[in-house]
């Protein structure tokens, strides 16, 4: 594999959705969006509520699929807009977590997290240790049993993240995971996804309306515009890891980057 | 924004013809099994759509329909009355003494555990087998089903309007009618949506029992004459009627739409 | 519930058991029996295994009855989700037969099928069928797209969405259709018994009504509504139990929603 070439590059994407009855067309969503993402890097795309930031990351999981544009993964083309059948995951290749933590609320955690590798065929000793280290690395040993409404929306990010992380894809997007939990977890959460990206080699595509999560977390950041979105400006971030995200605003470079951004997206 | 996404079915345009027709064609070929099947088992067992059509063309000609028709619907039409008004009544009442609701509540409970259809026979010891036991009959049924609505509406009142009433100086009478009949109407008109197709089918059943008129009787006196033809017309007709006065409760209820989102239906 | 409210349940307990007495003293026992003869009379077709013998009888024909209509009914919603195209060509005809009333068809059946169990079976199932489809189809719409998604991205095939997420999430509302439909299915069984048969609580009513034996008519009505409320309740303990992993404030409503 060329390492010069992206994991990740979406061209020219754009999307519409099929018009309401009476309707002639819809407005364009996604417009002319192209951006790259290199191999275990972790990008950090920003802008403003309704800009398509989901429409984006389903089109990329093939959950939706594409109006027009293509996207090529690993070099291979795995999206057009001709009409060809999705495949979700892209054969779990793809990861997504998503808003909400769609924990299936009948499941124990335990079951939560490992019913992707069961579904997979991959629920061997192997997988079974992998669950285990997760699950301390994220403090939640010992919740094995718990059922999704008897923890809290932290513990659930948690979950949500490790059931993917399980199964191990090179490439996880992520919508706005952290948004609906307060400051402190919030802060808590970033730490154990850097921790876990760090050790995994992950390449992570992180989706935020917060300029200061999408900087702190970030190797690049990129600015989408409002709607019909497109890529309007992307920031190599220069701050040192490993990142202090407690006291992310006082980091060498921050301000900066952070007034760069907030001009962009004005 | 969520992940869910709404698959569009196959080619929108196709589609929407295609189920209009299939609803037809499903009809057709019901109709044409319910003939072949007739033909295959014998007419003495299951009369055919014709010879079913034929008897209830015969019913309206000699009036008997209209007939029968009259006094099922008088015996529903009564009971309603009978039972709504009270059944409707009783929760606003109640609703003025919580004590009296939470010690009445096992004596409700055990109402609505009793199936209604078995105090049939002990009307008809009480009443006779003439009108009044029907409608004593479907009274019973309707009361507790208003009641079950309208208690319903009320205990879905939000006490932060009347607090907010009350605080601005109205009279428990003004809250009354204000909040609590506006926040309960859209439940008991639900309920007397809901309840007529009841009433109706209840007064048939009640004339199963015990009766000289009226469609159910006529179903049971075809039955034991063992004249399975009429049998089949009379619950042909029985059926259509109900189906039809709900389709025209349920118009009436789709244009008076409230403004409030009314609980589902699924109080049946 | 404090000590004031069991008070004043019982204080209206006690005014409806003396109201009655007054009534049969005042209007004769012919018409309402009294408590006191209820009572007796309870006790001895218990011992006699009279009543056991009827009111089994009785909840035979509502227990096959609901089998067989409620089990076929709770399937149907999931194959109709693979094909929604026949669910929406059939969706009229499901709401018309909803709408039919079944017990009409009772002398039909009992025409067709005799005067034993076989009638009422039928009567009971054709009531059932209907009120479990449409709760079982509610459960089937109300399956969260975002778990199908999700479920999709890391591999779920549609088998496995069938099985670990369509079937988990509508079982709750499946269930909530037999519950509503208990009551239903015993009355069902009761007035089938009523218009033609033998044996059974309905039967034990018909013939007090013949021989003037309002105290027999007493004893099955009160039998038919204690079991009545213990079925109820006996389903609503099962659909907790299965139900353990919903939070307490969904829980669907449990009160019986009677004829």
């Amino acid at each position: 594999m060329n390492p010069a070439c992206p994991m990740l590059e979406v061209k020219g994407l754009a999307k519409r959705f099929p018009p309401r009855s009476g309707q002639a067309l819809s407005p364009w969503v996604l417009a002319d969006l192209s951006f790259h993402v290199a191999e275990q890097e972790f990008l950090t795309m920003v802008g403003p509520s309704g800009a398509g930031k989901s429409t984006l990351l389903n089109i990329i999981a093939q959950v939706d699929g594409a109006s027009a544009g293509e996207i090529f993964f690993r070099g291979k083309v795995i999206e057009t807009a001709n009409g060809a059948a999705l495949q979700p995951g892209w054969n779990c290749q793809i990861g997504y977590v998503t808003q909400d933590d769609n924990l299936l609320p009948w499941r124990t955690l335990y079951e939560n997290v490992t019913l992707p590798l069961k579904l997979q065929g991959r629920f061997d000793a192997a997988g079974k240790a992998r669950v285990d280290e997760l699950l301390g690395a994220t403090n939640l040993t010992g919740f094995e049993r718990y059922y999704p409404h008897e923890m809290s929306g932290g513990m659930r990010k948690r979950a949500a993240l490790i059931r993917t992380l399980a199964y191990d894809p090179p490439i996880i997007l992520m919508d706005e995971p952290f948004g609906a939990v307060d400051a402190q977890t919030r802060t808590q959460l970033q730490q154990d996804l850097l921790r876990l990206w760090y050790r995994g080699g992950k390449t992570i595509v992180f989706v935020t309306h917060d300029i200061g999560e999408a900087i702190a977390l970030g190797d690049r950041v990129l600015v989408l515009s409002k709607s019909p979105a497109k890529v309007i400006a992307a920031h190599k971030i220069d701050i040192k890891r490993p990142r202090d995200l407690g006291n992310v605003y006082r980091l060498e470079g921050f301000g900066d980057m952070f007034e760069a951004v907030r001009r962009d997206i004005q | 924004m969520s992940i869910a996404v709404s698959r569009p079915l196959l080619g929108l345009g196709g589609t929407r013809s295609l189920v209009p027709l299939g609803r037809i064609a499903v009809g057709i070929a019901a109709i044409v099994l319910w003939q072949l099947a007739s033909n295959a088992m014998g007419s003495d067992w299951l009369p055919g759509p014709a010879a079913v059509l034929a008897r209830i063309w015969q019913l309206t000609a000699s009036g008997e329909l209209a007939r029968d028709t009259a006094v099922t619907f008088w015996e529903a039409a009564a009971g309603m009355v009978l039972g709504g008004a009270t059944g409707a009544l009783l929760p606003f009442i109640l609703r003025l003494s919580p004590r009296l609701m939470t010690a009445l509540d096992p004596l409700i409970s055990a109402g609505f555990g009793l199936p209604k259809l078995a105090l049939a026979p002990l009307f008809i010891l009480w009443f006779g087998i003439g009108i009044t036991t029907k409608v004593v009959f479907v009274a019973s049924i309707v009361f507790f089903l208003m009641f079950y609505n309208a208690l319903a509406g009320i205990l879905s009142v939000d006490p932060r309007l009347i607090a907010m009433l009350r605080v601005s100086g109205a009279s428990e009478w003004v809250v009354s009618r204000e909040v609590v009949w506006n926040t309960a109407k859209p439940f008991l008109f639900s309920g007397l949506k809901i309840a007529l197709p009841r009433a109706l089918s209840g007064a048939v059943v009640g004339e199963f029992i015990a009766a000289d008129s009226g469609l159910g009787w006529y179903i049971q006196n075809e039955r034991s004459l063992n004249d399975v033809t009429g049998v089949v017309a009379g619950v042909v007709i029985v059926t259509v009627l109900v189906i039809a006065v709900n389709a025209v409760l349920q118009r009436i209820q789709a244009r008076s739409l409230s403004w409030r989102p009314v609980a589902k239906d699924m109080t049946m | 519930m404090n000590a004031r409210g069991i008070v004043d349940r019982i204080i209206v307990l006690v005014l409806v058991i003396a109201g009655w007495e007054l009534c049969s003293l005042y209007f004769g026992t012919i018409w309402f029996s009294s408590p006191l003869r209820v009572f007796n009379r309870f006790g001895a077709e218990i011992r006699s295994g009279d009543l056991f013998f009827q009111a089994s009888y009785t909840l035979r024909a509502a227990l096959y009855g609901s089998l067989l209509g409620g089990i076929p009914a709770a399937l149907l919603p999931f194959a109709l989700r693979r094909h929604p195209i026949a669910g929406a060509i059939l969706d009229p005809y499901f709401v018309g037969g909803y709408g039919a009333p079944k017990l009409a068809l009772a002398p039909l059946f009992i025409l067709w099928f005799g005067v034993d169990l076989e009638p009422k079976v039928a009567l009971v199932a054709s009531i059932v069928s209907f009120l479990v489809f449409f709760s079982t189809t509610a459960g089937v719409n109300a399956v969260n797209a975002q778990y199908v998604s999700v479920a999709r991205v890391f591999g779920a095939s549609e088998r496995d969405i069938a099985r670990h997420i369509v079937w988990p999430g509508a079982i709750p509302y499946a269930f909530a259709g037999f519950r509503v439909a208990a009551p239903y299915a015993i009355g069902a069984a009761v007035v089938g018994e009523l218009i033609s048969s033998n044996r059974g609580l309905g039967f034990m009513i018909q013939s007090g009504a013949t021989d003037f034996d309002t105290t027999l008519m007493f004893v099955s009505l009160v039998t038919l509504t204690v079991i009545v409320v213990v079925v109820n309740y006996l389903i609503g303990r099962c659909e907790r139990w299965l139900l353990r992993w919903r939070p307490p404030t969904q829980r669907l409503t449990s009160r019986v929603v009677g004829t």
